[in-house]
């Protein structure tokens, strides 16, 4: 049992965490509750006012549009980066040379702040941009390049089907009948271009604006903006990494007599990660569903720096609905910003309560 | 020895209540090294006694300003800008001036705009309207005449069409940003009133859809072209690079014509007249000097605001080109009778504020929001992703939504 002197020195150590807690977590959360049930306007002495602020944030098109853009983003990017995470993982996982080179090399993206990454991205997706160059250039060059590709596949399919008639034990992506047929591709289009048969040819410039007011929709609903799509990229390629070490150390854990046992009974690579992998990563793969569903749903740095460089209904999200009612110019809805705060922490609330409810396995509880 | 102690103690704290501070917060950039050097030059020498320090506010200025006056930390002294003057008030952090500083040196136009219930908030530093800029280059290789004084919508919308058809498709007519800034400028000149005896906005009025349905017509055929189909942020910007014939812009021009496209031939041309009314309409856009309610050296900070928009001070910003002054007395100034394009910029803007519908570019008690549904449906319009009807009443339908809350 725990001693009267224990509790306190234990009390005295946590007090520097506890009192941040208290100040910054339970205190605020409290008044957020308060004045989202009130006409704080950042000036004047709160008065309850009862559910007004709520229905006014429901009644609000942009508020709509934010939640449906947090919606989109969350379970777009939660997905693409945890299945991108576990494929990046296993192939970590594997020995091969220079294993930490790529396992640093590939952390990289995570270690450079999101600021950075925007301004970046910014750059890429310019109208200017190099996305667009490398289009220009792809369109210029496809006669090209198709060229190439076709000759070499043809090449390849003719050595293959040449060395199983004569019956060796050819393979369809034999690296050493790769290499020759793409000299073969290449010499084959270094002529045609000679005889001026194929070539770069004309292209009016690609000229695709992503920061603009475009959307993918579905049955004439608006589902994705163009700004957002920009940003579900950037954010799963900076995000992938971190989560990637999660899985990484999951992995340690699996015993390997499980692959010893799968390799007997003949399994192929894709049947031992979707039959032993994948299940014996559940509690992993939990933690770092609801990680990343928490941070989707409260993304807001991206969309901050990218600002007003696009239409602010295509980007806007609820985090950054509630920065902007909060941060105006003069007297500002405050209580509007505190109930769409109040009902943000409710859907995360909600959506990591029903996955813990139905997705996660007996392990993780 | 400590007797000396003590008096040198006394001595420096009374020193240190005899100097008292006014501190000023304003716009950064252009504004942070010329407000310094106003300061030293002119406010020094004729309020003795008064350090002044000019913070500027970097980033988005509205932001930086609530947030100092939220916590009681805001200058003496600050700029309010017209456009969020309402949501500025609600505060009850602006000091009314009304019997403090005499309004009369000022123009009439520019002390409505800062007044509210019969108090004035804030004393114009200086102003600006819109005029039409346009490249005389262009204008002369089309063969096509120069916008003029006496041009119509139509008529300068058959200018810009003719103009258009005869140089071909790497160049354009006029540049429109999807900004109520601009396009509400026609709306006021056809008749509209931004808000209506209730207070609420009519974006069904006939007069806003028929300047509407003129601005976003434009862009058929490309006569008329986004700022971002050009990789540009603002119409100054397109004339900038050459390939626009026109802009609708204020006086703010000139400084970035003379920095980024010295060698272009400009001149300026009063906002075109509304068909139906037969008038311009116009924009005042404006910042006020402000008193904080909380200063605790509010005769300092009076003092020194005379001093800020004292007839010096306004001289000065005239001749350096900075801003158009906000006293009555330098309108006929001989700066305004140059002949170079700059200076007939200033006159016609000078000009703008009293010619035609004018009002003030304010957004109401709803502040920066209030101007959202227009500039989205303005977007939508010019991008051809919805009709103007549809995009209008769009528009009306949050409008409605939000200043009923």
């Amino acid at each position: 049992m725990f001693r009267r002197g224990q509790t306190a020195t234990a009390l005295l150590f946590l007090a520097p965490f506890l009192i941040t807690i208290l100040v910054f977590f339970f205190y605020a959360f409290a008044r957020a509750i308060y004045y989202s049930f009130t006409d704080y306007n950042l000036f004047n002495t709160p008065q309850l006012i009862g559910l007004k602020p709520y229905l006014d944030v429901l009644g609000d098109s942009l508020f709509r549009r934010a939640l449906a853009n947090t919606l989109v983003f969350s379970i777009v990017v939660t997905t693409l980066q945890t299945v991108g995470a576990l494929l990046m993982s296993v192939a970590l996982n594997n020995k091969i040379r220079g294993q930490s080179f790529f396992r640093s090399a590939w952390y990289m993206p995570s270690i450079t702040s999101s600021v950075v990454m925007t301004l970046i991205f910014l750059w890429l997706f310019q109208r200017r941009g190099v996305v667009n160059y490398l289009i220009t250039q792809w369109l210029t060059y496809q006669p090209v390049i198709l060229t190439f590709l076709g000759v070499m596949i043809a090449a390849q399919i003719v050595q293959v089907l040449y060395e199983r008639s004569r019956r060796l034990p050819a393979k369809w992506f034999d690296p050493a009948l790769a290499a020759m047929s793409a000299l073969i591709a290449l010499a084959v289009t270094l002529g045609l271009n000679f005889l001026g048969l194929v070539g770069a040819r004309e292209v009016t410039p690609y000229d695709f604006q992503y920061f603009s007011d475009s959307w993918i929709s579905l049955g004439g609903v608006r589902l994705l903006s163009m700004p957002l799509l920009v940003v579900v990229i950037m954010n799963t390629f900076t995000t992938i990494p971190g989560l990637m070490l999660f899985f990484l150390a999951g992995l340690q854990n699996i015993p390997g007599s499980l692959y010893e046992a799968a390799d007997i009974d003949g399994a192929t690579p894709y049947q031992k990660l979707m039959n032993v992998t994948v299940p014996m990563l559940r509690p992993v793969t939990f933690y770092v569903v609801t990680v990343s569903l928490i941070g989707t749903m409260q993304m807001f740095d991206q969309v901050a720096v990218i600002g007003s460089a696009a239409p602010q209904e295509t980007l806007i999200t609820l985090a950054y609905y509630v920065y902007t009612n909060t941060f105006k110019s003069g007297a500002a809805p405050v209580n509007m910003a505190a109930a769409a705060a109040i009902i943000l922490a409710l859907i995360i609330l909600l959506m990591v309560f029903i996955q813990r409810r139905f997705f996660v396995s007996p392990e993780a509880q | 020895m400590k007797k000396t102690l003590l008096v040198s103690l006394a001595v420096l704290a009374s020193s240190a209540a005899a100097q008292t501070t006014i501190k000023i917060n304003g716009y950064a950039g252009q504004d942070n090294t010329i407000y310094p050097e106003m300061i030293n030059r002119f406010v020094r020498p004729q309020v003795p006694g008064v350090t002044v320090s000019y913070q500027a506010l970097q980033g988005d200025y509205n932001q930086g300003l609530t947030t100092l006056l939220a916590s009681g930390s805001a200058g003496d002294l600050f700029y309010l800008p017209a456009e969020t003057l309402d949501t500025y008030i609600a505060t009850g952090k602006v000091l009314p001036l009304t019997g403090q500083v005499s309004t009369a040196p000022f123009l009439r136009n520019l002390n409505t705009t800062f007044t509210r219930n019969g108090k004035v908030y804030a004393i114009a530093k200086d102003f600006n309207t819109l005029s039409v800029i346009y490249n005389k280059d262009l204008f002369d290789e089309a063969k096509v005449p120069y916008p003029n004084n006496n041009d119509t919508w139509s008529s300068l919308a058959t200018k810009l069409t003719n103009l258009k058809r005869a140089l071909g498709s790497d160049y354009y007519g006029i540049c429109l940003a999807p900004d109520y800034a601009r396009m509400g400028a026609f709306a006021v000149g056809a008749g509209w009133k931004p808000f209506g005896t209730n207070g609420k906005t009519n974006l069904l009025d006939p007069a806003f859809q028929a300047a509407f349905n003129w601005f976003t017509g434009l862009t058929k055929d490309k006569v008329g072209i986004q700022p971002s189909e050009l990789s540009q942020d603002w119409s100054g910007g397109c004339l900038g690079t050459g390939k626009v014939a026109v802009a609708i812009e204020g006086n703010w021009i000139t400084g970035f014509l003379k920095d980024n496209a010295p060698n272009l031939k400009y001149g300026t041309a009063l906002m075109p007249k509304a068909n139906t009314t037969g008038k311009r309409g116009n924009f005042i856009y404006t910042v006020g000097w402000a008193v904080n309610a909380a200063s605790k050296n509010r005769a300092a900070a009076l003092k020194v605001l005379n001093v800020l928009t004292g007839p010096q001070v306004q001289q000065y910003v005239l001749q350096e080109g900075i801003a158009i002054p906000s006293r009555t007395a330098l309108s006929n100034n001989a700066f305004f009778k140059k002949a170079d394009p700059a200076a007939q910029n200033a006159a016609a803007v000078f000009a703008g504020a009293s010619d035609g519908n004018v009002v003030p570019y304010t957004f109401g008690p709803k502040g920066p929001d209030w101007a959202k549904p227009i500039n989205t449906a303005l977007a939508a319009a010019l991008s051809g992703q919805q009709t103007p009807a549809a995009a209008l009443r769009r528009a009306q339908q949050d409008m409605t939504a939000l200043q009923s809350r």
